[in-house]
């Protein structure tokens, strides 16, 4: 008579054991763990007086700090700064007309050309660093800038994906309506195109920045002079030498990867942002 | 498909469309052809000359036929490098990654909201990291005195050096499982909840809903992730590099990495473009799978959709 009724058709809830669920997560703790113990590491040993690779409270300080903010180090990262720029814009600009003319022009092949364009983004970009070396070498292109333009041409394809689709998502009619009120192709470019696709240029533009600021081979190999390598080579100098000081290793690495967090960050938002379009057309 | 295209095509105007969408490729088109496919090419060239980074032969190098390829299958490290990349793209990506998202995605459904979300953002902060960064930290974490062996009871072990493989795999794990679970966190929410609940009361248990039900509705997901997370792998030549450097005696010297060292270690420029030959093919072989199955998987949803569709 007390028991609850029970609708027909309404689901019977999930038997929950205290077990399962005590299980469940514990598991998921220690995932957390795993996850989350590195990087306290990291933090840890940036503010640490007596840094080293144990795990433990630290005597506060921000020597360490100093230390990775040294004139070669902060050359380092304004380095990492210029050679990301150059391969954003380079990336960047030529993706956003190509993924227009992809997703708006008839192309014979087209389908064809996409797939292509995919399965480049996933090749690895080690294979290209000897015939690319030999090319620069040639060329004595051997420094920054030329590295900057390489590393943005590796990224165009994934940018002309995510911009295809963002151009995509974009409704054709408010393109017509443009074009009926009697404005140009430049026009409509920079007017209604543009400014509607904005958020997945940005986050192709932010993917372009990223990948080359995390590169550290291309660096490496194809810049000859020490004075312009950006901050990834640096931290391999750093671990590569006799005595390693880790603290003043984590400090660097902490202002190196910041930027790159808040970047997803805001990437993350402009995806969310980026499809709520649908009400143009109503 | 074509419909759409022919449609699209009739209320544009037509004119000038060829000319047009030349003029809009030719600087991406220019820029991919030149840093990234004709490179490709040139490299498949120097595998089969006898240049070397520095000597003589650094600029009068000349084309010696099939010497490297003959070399390569010669050199027992080649063989060693192959089986050592292939336990680390398969092992740690294809399998440990896309294992790991799944598990972590199916933790954090079941589990606490608070935990999970907090696990979550962990676990999608480090794949956001920069290699050098991960490579910093577990590099730290794993010789002695690093948390992770003092963990494991045995603090004054070189755990990176005696166990290398094992752990430069679970570093790349941890990378790049945020990714995977991030995939099979969506696919999860796509599971009818119905379904499910129509197997609870049918008295399913829950290994049998998961091999029943969940498994295989996951199927495309896990081929996409296992696959995708091969081919990061596959790219992690930073990770490993620093970690251990492709030792000790070479235990994780995966091909990026050996191509490397050939190429501007040892100054054999031309076996080391050899070598990364070999990963062209093999990423090609990854890439084009990868393409087709989810073109696949793309046509067999659309008409499983009409059907459905055509049913109601």
């Amino acid at each position: 008579m007390s028991e609850p009724k029970r609708f027909l058709g309404e689901p019977v809830p999930a038997p929950r054991l205290a077990g399962q669920t005590i299980l469940v997560n514990l598991l998921l703790a220690v995932f957390g763990l795993f996850f989350v113990l590195p990087m306290l590491w990291l933090v840890l040993a940036s503010v640490d007086a007596a840094a080293s690779q144990q795990f433990k409270l630290p005597e506060l300080t921000l020597q360490q700090f100093a230390l990775a903010l040294e004139p070669d180090k902060i050359q380092a990262l304004v380095n990492s700064l210029i050679v990301s720029l150059i391969a954003t814009v380079v990336a960047t600009v030529p993706s956003t007309i190509a993924a227009y003319s992809f997703s708006r022009h008839r192309i014979p092949g087209k389908q064809g050309i996409l797939l292509g364009i995919v399965f480049l983004s996933g090749v690895p970009i080690s294979i290209l660093i000897i015939p690319i070396y030999q090319l620069f070498e040639w060329a004595d292109l051997l420094s920054l800038m030329p590295t900057g333009v390489f590393l943005g041409a590796t990224a165009i394809p994934f940018e002309i994906y995510v911009i295809k689709n963002a151009i995509d998502a974009i409704p054709v009619d408010l393109e017509e309506a443009a074009r009926i009120e009697q404005a140009g192709m430049v026009r409509i470019l920079l007017r209604v195109v543009g400014p509607l696709c904005l958020p997945g240029i940005m986050a192709a533009a932010i993917y372009g920045f990223i990948n080359t600021w995390g590169n550290f081979l291309p660096p490496l190999v194809l810049v000859s002079d020490t004075a312009q390598q950006p901050s990834p080579v640096e931290i391999y100098s750093f671990m590569t030498n006799n005595v390693i000081n880790y603290g003043a290793i984590a400090a660097y690495s902490l202002i190196y990867t910041l930027p790159i967090i808040l970047l997803y960050v805001a990437a993350s938002r402009l995806f969310r942002g980026g499809f709520a379009l649908g009400g143009a057309v109503k | 498909m074509s419909d759409a295209n022919v449609f699209l095509g009739r209320r544009l105007p037509s004119r000038g469309f060829e000319a047009a969408s030349l003029v809009f490729m030719s600087p991406a088109g220019l820029l991919l052809f030149a840093l990234f496919l004709a490179p490709v090419g040139y490299s498949f060239y120097l595998g089969l000359t006898n240049l070397q980074l520095i000597g003589p032969n650094s600029v009068n190098f000349h084309f010696t036929g099939l010497f490297n390829v003959q070399a390569m299958l010669r050199d027992r490290e080649f063989y060693h490098s192959l089986w050592v990349t292939l336990l680390f793209v398969v092992g740690s990506g294809a399998i440990g990654s896309t294992a790991g998202g799944l598990a972590l995605a199916m933790l954090i459904q079941k589990g606490h909201r608070v935990l999970g979300g907090v696990v979550g953002g962990a676990a999608m902060l480090a794949c956001t990291l920069p290699p050098v960064t991960v490579a910093v930290m577990w590099k730290a974490t794993t010789i002695a005195d690093g948390i992770f062996p003092f963990l494991l009871g045995m603090p004054k072990v070189e755990v990176l050096y005696t166990y290398p493989m094992t752990v430069v795999s679970v570093a790349n794990v941890w990378w790049l499982c945020g990714l995977s679970m991030l995939m099979f966190s969506a696919a999860l929410r796509n599971i009818s909840n119905e379904m499910i609940e129509a197997a609870i009361m049918e008295r399913a248990t829950s290994i049998q809903r998961f091999f029943r039900i969940i498994l295989p509705s996951l199927r495309p997901t896990i081929v996409t992730s296992a696959l995708l997370m091969c081919l990061l792998s596959f790219g992690n030549f930073t990770l490993v590099f620093l970690m251990t450097g492709g030792g000790p005696a070479n235990a994780t010297n995966i091909l990026p990495l050996y191509s490397y060292m050939q190429g501007f270690t040892f100054h054999r420029l031309a076996f080391g473009a050899m070598l990364g030959n070999v990963i062209v093919l093999m990423s090609a072989l990854l890439g084009l799978s990868f393409v087709l199955i989810s073109s696949y998987s793309a046509r067999r949803q659309s008409t499983l959709t009409k059907l459905g569709s055509s049913d109601e």
